[in-house]
């Protein structure tokens, strides 16, 4: 009976009740949006990390410091047999050296980063240096990001000097080719990084078959003369910076629930504010409290669980098509974060259940508790509509 | 004792901030069965208190309401609700219909609370809505009426369960003199029909024409009791 009462009346208030329906869903769909971009955000950059230079891990010469450019020369030793002997799709091994180049007869220092031309471990668009031969001939091809480039105004096609030292410190010099522009995602493998074939490098700089690291798949075991860093301590930094970031979304996502739950909360209360009448009268009728309170929880629920397969409704289109089209940070581009395609929504499922748990709570508390209150004080006060004021 | 109310020595004060208003002083009056009177009075004088507290909504500061024999300030909340719901019908000064029922629903309304069925009471519901003459706008929303048509509505469906007593306050205040007579003539109707007694409060001159008995408030004192005598004046 209770029931039907409360699904006449529900259904009845049109226009306020769409309103109503409407506005909790889109909170909950915006709350669950904000939250999702950010982990979109933080997965779109690990994934970069991970695809375009970090990979399964890095066995690293013991020492070496990517941030110390200086110390790079001297941090690098041969190869271990057991991390060349495994397959191309397993590991990519690269020497990283100090060089500079003179664009426009100005000095650009570089991280020449010489890597194997035949791995397809990491994902890098580096195919413009597969042609050339192992040996270094008098021009070096190199492969430039379309950040780099921009910044030492060179284009495919141009030749500038690179100056470099080699294992005994003696200068060299040599003209270098941009064979080719490429895209890179990850913004750090693209600034101030010049990639040369591997080979070339360790023949450029009399280091024969020597490495500064070998990125690989997975952890190989202990290996003599090599310290292996996983994942998490490659991308520290980027964790962290992330995770600043995500208290900040976390921040918002509580101020945002906040703001909605004040929203569902005013639109509750003035519901029953204006319903004190109705309340008195229906008590005067011979209903008891616990049927009056259990009505109107029984509105609110329904207006809430609308409300969440509205939201589910238009929520799961919305994300299609955002995930469709992505977030285009491009804008960002020139800061340190790795990413540089449009950013895409990954959605968390305890967040949104939270989310809904969250606000169909506060629904189902507020049509509940004022409710509760009046039924409890005497009905003349609701049937004079001074109960709650 | 048969009577359908006693009021013994009620009083009833309001705290009002930090000072108490007497709002009744130990009134005492008894009601019988199948009566038709009215408390009147000047504004503030008590009427609606005095009504509440037989209606079971308010409790006395002092003294007690009975309900045939039945102490009403020994019921609890629930049982209250049960007494309302079993014997007493109300009539509000502003309808109190409930705004998205169409009249048919809002007359339905007490005794599907009481647990019948529809199709057991739509004969009944009917019939109410036909003694009332709105057979025509059954399907209407109380929006859709007019005053006096809102009023009919309260009026079948504080009768259609049958209940021994209507509360009324103010039932005419909001109506025009033509409805308000119509109204009163329907009660008057009614009340030798279903044998329900009515107590209205009113400060409206037309209803002492209809009414057997006239209870006099002034400043929650009862000042005076009149009822018609065979020939049909006051004493
Ligand atoms: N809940 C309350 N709190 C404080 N004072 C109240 C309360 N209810 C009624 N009163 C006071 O009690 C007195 C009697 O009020 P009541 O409503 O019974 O008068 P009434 O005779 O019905 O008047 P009216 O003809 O204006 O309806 C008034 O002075 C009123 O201010
Ligand atoms: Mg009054």
């Amino acid at each position: 009976m209770i029931f039907n009462i409360a699904w006449k009346n529900f259904s009845r208030q049109g226009i306020r009740a769409v309103l109503n329906v409407m506005v909790t869903a889109l909170a909950m769909i915006a709350v669950v949006f904000n939250i999702s971009l950010y982990n979109g955000f933080q997965a779109q950059t690990t994934r970069n990390m991970i695809r375009t230079d970090v990979a399964g891990g890095h066995y690293r010469v013991p020492g070496f410091d990517i941030l110390s450019p200086t110390e790079w020369e001297d941090v690098t030793r041969k190869i271990p047999e057991s991390l060349d002997d495994l397959p191309n799709a397993e590991r990519a091994s690269a020497l990283v050296q100090q060089g500079q180049l003179f664009p426009n007869r100005r000095l650009y220092p570089v991280q020449l980063r010489g890597i194997d031309v035949h791995q397809t471990l990491l994902d890098l668009p580096l195919d413009g240096l597969k042609s050339y031969g192992e040996r270094v001939e008098d021009i070096i091809p190199a492969v430039l990001g379309v950040k780099m480039a921009q910044k030492a105004h060179l284009k495919q096609g141009d030749t500038t000097v690179l100056k470099w030292r080699d294992r005994h410190g003696v200068v060299d010099a040599r003209d270098l080719l941009v064979v080719d522009v490429v895209t890179m995602v990850n913004s750090r493998v693209d600034e101030g990084v010049l990639w040369l074939r591997l080979d070339h490098l360790q023949d450029m700089t009399q280091r024969q078959n020597e490495i500064s690291w070998v990125a690989v798949k997975e952890f190989q075991g202990p290996v003599q003369g090599m310290e292996f860093q996983e994942v998490d301590e490659l991308i520290a930094d980027i964790l962290n910076l992330i995770e600043n970031d995500r208290k900040y979304a976390q921040v918002f996502w509580v101020i945002l629930i906040f703001l909605a739950g004040i929203g569902v909360f005013n639109t509750q209360i003035l519901n029953v504010f204006k319903r004190q009448k109705e309340i008195g009268t229906l008590m005067a009728l011979g209903m008891t409290s616990a049927q009056v309170v259990g009505l109107f929880t029984l509105e609110g629920s329904m207006a809430a669980l609308l409300s969440v397969f509205v939201a589910l409704l238009l929520g799961t289109a919305l994300f299609a098509w955002f995930q469709s089209v992505g977030l285009d940070i491009s804008h960002l581009a020139e800061s340190t974060i790795p990413v540089h395609e449009n950013i895409l929504l990954d959605i968390h499922s305890g967040e949104v259940v939270s989310t809904i748990v969250i606000i169909v709570s506060v629904m189902v508390l507020v049509s509940w508790l004022p409710v509760r209150k009046i039924t409890r004080l005497d009905p003349t006060l609701a049937l004079r509509g001074r109960a709650i004021t | 004792m048969n009577n359908i109310v006693s009021i013994d020595k009620v009083a009833k004060v309001f705290r009002v901030g930090d000072e108490d208003f007497t709002a009744l002083h130990e009134i005492s009056l008894d009601i019988e069965p199948g009566a038709f009177m009215s408390f009147v009075g000047p504004s503030g004088s008590g009427k609606t208190t005095l009504l509440n507290l037989i209606g079971g909504l308010d409790q006395p500061t002092s003294g007690s309401v009975f309900f045939k024999n039945v102490k009403l300030g020994e019921l609890n909340r629930t049982a209250l609700a049960e007494y309302r719901r079993k014997n007493l019908g109300f009539i509000f000064q502003t309808y109190n219909l409930l705004p998205v029922y169409s009249v048919y629903e809002n007359i339905l309304f007490p005794l599907l609370l009481d647990g019948n069925k529809e199709s057991a009471v739509r004969r009944s519901v009917l019939d109410m809505v036909d003694s009332v003459g709105l057979s025509d706008q059954i399907k209407k929303r109380p929006s859709q009426l007019s005053g006096g048509q809102c009023q009919r509505v309260a009026i079948a469906r504080a009768l259609v369960k049958k209940p021994e007593l209507i509360l009324a306050d103010e039932p005419t205040a909001n109506l025009d003199a033509e409805n308000s007579f119509q109204i009163l003539e329907l009660m008057r109707e009614l009340n030798k029909q279903f044998k329900a007694a009515f107590i209205f409060s009113t400060h409206d001159e037309k209803v002492t024409k209809y009414v057997n008995r006239e209870v006099g408030l002034e400043d929650g004192r009862v000042c005076w009791d009149k009822r018609r005598n065979g020939s049909g004046s006051f004493e």
